[in-house]
């Protein structure tokens, strides 16, 4: 069997494992161990087994997994986010998905605070499923909003989608970034336009609530203070160069535990519960990231990549021909592998063809990226949402693939618009 | 018999997470103590050599909890229209083969834990030992095979399985 | 028969061309194209450079490269070739681990074939809003190093010394969570350093970095007479001698780039400035080669 085969028929055994309920991680282990077994034996497969399961569970970036899990498991128990989502209730909570929106812009916020969308969709979605469960909306929305809103992590800067594209590529990480910025707010305003447009089409989405009067903003507002205050010293920390965007994790689940222990709203009992359920999550998030990466060998060594784009180089389809493939095959990927790793597998053989054909590699980055966002939230293995329901338990996987739909049309006719007018992403970095 | 090993998986599944537990909150001081300390001239030395080792720890502790709670995240969208006998046939399969890769994972490790003991692999700072953690992770991973092949057990005979005492979510 | 090189640097690095694309042809050929060498890029097969030994020799690929000092514990004397005054600046680091290799450093080689051992260029400080001429203007700076003997050296010159992965050194420097980093003038392009960095130091005597090839023992016993031949051909000083030089050029286009810039100030210190450095980092030096028992291979590398 040839290898191309190989990896062919790993893929498709893959989406059957999947459909047969069986858990992500399991199956991602077994296809990913079985095909680097055929392909390279059995001593490579156990040596790749060991290494990556060891590698990624001491991995320093990674941390921010459990920390960003405690912190918002912590803000749960003690209210915090509790008083944020009725703050936010009493501001536009009359408004028709008004919560859905200020779950949006708040996964914008989160995204300039972390690198990383799944820090982005675990926080937000510790935090902002239970109060929208609360205020009565559909579990379709408010889960699609956090898993699609939760990818702005890698668009908006800092973004580790970037940094990882800008070695691979060598082009400037201060350039990139700038790039990111206008898409990011695009894509976030889109994002808004679509809670706005699901919920005039079906206003059972998002209902609206009553108006309240200036008393009572105020002493909403005043309530959500504690957690505002956590949110600004987290974000000023990074950008002062106090601490690291890893270490931010630690310090603000650090203020979340300090604030509910002096306020009296957190008791050991929860707090330790909270901690607990937090240790748990993180097990069943970093045995997906571990199982993807035993793929990302797998696909390697089938010469799959290598192979898509021997083929794509003999169609000739001009510039922009190519680069609409290229898209293409990206949101393919993206549906069944882990978003650095479909950067580490591609971006070598894609390369050359873009720059041979004159493409901006800037503009070809931001794209790139957009399609791993979307990729995130694409079925099968759509990593962001089996965060999403690592938190919200009881809403069925398909509800929030269901829900997510809208949103991922959002990221395409964002991508349209960003083929259209290189513009939006080179006007910043031209600014330089 | 079985309600004695009933308790035993329960004992050991209980102390891997309370283990990962500890280890969080262990992390999250060690983070604060370096950055506060950082700042004023004065960083932890080998911060991150403690931290993430201490993260083999968080990650694999709450594997077996995690396996037992059914917390394993799986695409349902067909277990409506599968017969109640073929989704019992799935979970007993699903919780045997992630007991299967559990043992493969901790067999792996474990041989690269020796590996490691032979080229004298430890941490740059502090200097701790590779091989300890990966013992660590060996262990733990055993814990969630178990937790996973009582799962199965649970789900042959067609017993549902009494809620763990850390299940609830805050 | 196909040999998999494993290379976690993505594809464009220095490492393809200086070093894997040449034995890469002298395999082929030698074999008339019989046995091949095949790269694997950017960690395809594992990423980052800590497990790379550990990859060799469980046979997830047949050859690698990486940095001793990622795993210190393993190569304790290999080590110390990158401390501060190990070697004079303008001696070649290839030459000095080789005339070590047999008699000191192999032991800390086990169950592979070493292919090139070889030193980078000099490592110099780099730092953003800060001017670095003299020991007492490092006092209190938040200096990321890779490892604890570049930890030890900044400690000793008064500076905070700070572990952070390279990928967020560009962020880290960009915010101020870092003053600066000990590095070879290469991470400057490597990792696009040159957009946030204002200042350069060069002249003091501050190490530089080491890194090895190592292949799988039995898959090198295993080749055949052809293969073995042709790369036996290669293999040793030849190859490192190769690869450094290329290391040192692309750190020196780095450096002039860094010149050239209205952007970065580089300070080149005169002998009498650099002893200044020098003499503070002596007794680290001295304390580490006391410690590892390891006055006979730096005595060897420096070829007394
Ligand atoms: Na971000
Ligand atoms: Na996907």
């Amino acid at each position: 069997m040839s290898p191309v085969l190989v990896g062919s028929t790993g893929f498709v055994l893959l989406l059957v494992l999947l459909l047969l309920r069986i858990p992500v991680a399991f199956a991602m282990f077994t296809i990913g161990f079985a095909g680097i077994w055929l392909l390279n034996g059995l001593q490579a497969a156990t040596g790749l087994l060991s290494s990556e399961t060891f590698a990624l569970a001491s991995n320093s970036e990674l941390i921010v997994v459990p920390l960003f899990i405690l912190m918002g498991n912590v803000a749960s128990v003690t209210g915090m986010s509790r008083r944020l989502y009725e703050a936010a209730y009493a501001t536009i909570g009359q408004v028709r998905g008004g919560l859905a929106a200020a779950t949006v812009i708040g996964c914008g916020g989160f995204a300039a605070l972390s690198g990383s969308s799944v820090a982005s969709a675990l926080t937000m979605g510790r935090t902002a499923l239970a109060e929208m469960d609360r205020f009565n909306y559909d579990p379709r929305l408010s889960t699609g909003v956090v898993a699609a809103g939760g990818t702005l992590g890698i668009l908006i800067p800092p973004s580790t989608g970037f940094v990882i594209y800008a070695i691979l590529t060598e082009q400037s990480i201060g350039r990139l970034f700038m790039a990111g910025i206008l898409p990011g707010i695009l894509l976030l305003t889109l994002f808004l336009l679509t809670v706005l447009l699901l919920c005039t089409l079906k206003p059972a989405l998002g209902p609206k609530g009553p108006s309240t009067t200036l008393a009572e903003k105020r002493r909403a507002f005043l309530g959500a203070i504690p957690i505002l205050v956590v949110i600004l010293l987290t974000i000023g920390g990074i950008y002062t160069g106090i601490f690291s965007p890893t270490e931010a994790a630690g310090v603000g689940a650090a203020l979340v535990i300090g604030i509910g222990a002096l306020s009296g709203t957190l008791d050991l009992r929860s707090f330790w519960q909270a901690a607990q359920s937090s240790v748990v999550t993180t097990a069943s998030v970093m045995l997906i990231l571990i199982a993807a990466h035993l793929i990302n060998p797998f696909i390697a060594l089938s010469h799959l990549p290598a192979e898509v784009s021997r083929m794509l180089v003999s169609f000739d389809l001009g510039a922009y021909g190519t680069l609409v493939l290229i898209l293409a095959i990206y949101l393919v990927l993206g549906c069944f592998l882990e978003g650095l790793a479909m950067l580490v597998l591609t971006l070598p053989i894609f390369m050359p063809v873009v720059l041979s054909l004159g493409i901006d590699p800037i503009w070809f980055g931001v794209l790139v990226v957009l399609t791993l966002e979307m990729g995130l939230i694409s079925p099968p293995v759509g990593i962001n949402v089996f965060i999403v329901k690592s938190v919200a338990k009881n809403v069925p996987l398909v509800e929030i693939f269901w829900g997510v739909i809208p949103f991922w049309l959002a990221m395409l006719v964002t991508l349209g618009l960003l083929v259209a007018i290189p513009q939006l992403s080179l006007w910043l970095p031209g600014m330089m | 018999m079985r309600a004695m090993l009933q308790k035993t998986a329960d004992g050991l599944i209980s102390l891997s997470a309370f283990l990962g537990t500890l280890g969080l909150l262990f992390v999250v001081g060690v983070i604060v103590v370096d950055v506060i300390g950082r700042n004023f001239g004065m960083p932890l030395y080998g911060a991150q050599d403690l931290v993430i080792m201490t993260m083999v720890i968080i990650v694999f502790g709450g594997m077996a909890l995690c396996a037992r709670d059914d917390g394993h995240i799986v695409v349902d969208i067909f277990e409506p229209h599968f017969s109640p006998r073929l989704n019992r046939a799935i979970d007993v399969g699903a919780g045997l083969l992630g007991a299967v890769i559990f043992v493969l994972i901790a067999y792996t490790v474990f041989k690269s834990a020796q590996l490691s003991q032979m080229l004298n692999l430890s941490t740059n700072l502090l200097r701790l030992p590779t091989a300890w953690f990966q013992y660590a992770l060996c262990a733990l991973s055993l814990v969630a095979a178990l937790a996973l092949m009582m799962r199965a057990a649970c789900s042959a005979l067609g017993i549902r399985p009494a809620p763990a005492s850390g299940q609830e979510t805050p | 028969q196909e040999l998999k090189y494993a290379n976690w640097a993505p594809p464009f690095h220095t490492i393809t061309e200086a070093q894997i694309e040449p034995l890469a042809k002298a395999i082929d050929e030698g074999t008339s194209g019989a046995v091949t060498l095949r790269a694997f890029h950017g960690g395809e097969l594992g990423a980052g450079p800590a497990d790379q030994y550990v990859r060799i020799v469980q046979g997830t690929a047949d050859m690698g490269w990486g940095l001793p000092g990622y795993t210190s514990s393993q190569f304790p004397k290999t080590l110390i070739l990158e401390l501060p005054g190990a070697l004079p600046l303008d001696q070649p680091g290839y030459a000095a681990l080789w005339r070590a290799y047999e008699g000191e450093l192999k032991s800390e080689f086990p169950m592979t074939e070493a292919i090139a051992l070889w030193g980078a260029e000099p490592n110099i400080l780099m730092m953003k809003d800060k001017q670095v001429t003299s020991p007492g203007d490092l006092k209190g700076l938040k200096i990321r190093v890779a490892g604890s003997i570049a930890a030890e050296a900044m400690e000793a010159l008064g500076a905070t010394p700070v572990q952070l992965p390279m990928t967020q050194v560009y962020n880290g420097l960009q915010t101020g969570l870092i003053d600066g980093l000990v590095s070879g003038a290469s991470v400057l392009s490597d990792f696009k350093l040159s957009e946030v960095v204002s200042s350069v130091t060069t002249g003091p005597n501050l190490g530089r970095l080491t890194f090895y090839t190592v292949m799988n023992k039995p898959v090198y016993d295993g080749l055949s007479g052809e293969a073995k031949a042709a790369l036996d051909a290669v293999k040793g000083e030849a190859i490192s001698k190769q690869t450094e030089e290329a290391w040192v050029a692309t750190a020196a286009e780095a450096l002039d780039a860094a010149r050239a810039s209205s952007e970065i100030t580089v300070n080149d210190l005169d002998a009498a400035q650099s002893k200044a450095f020098d003499d503070a980092l002596a007794q680290v030096t001295d304390a580490y080669v006391a410690e590892v028992g390891g006055a006979a291979a730096l005595a060897a590398m420096r070829g007394e």
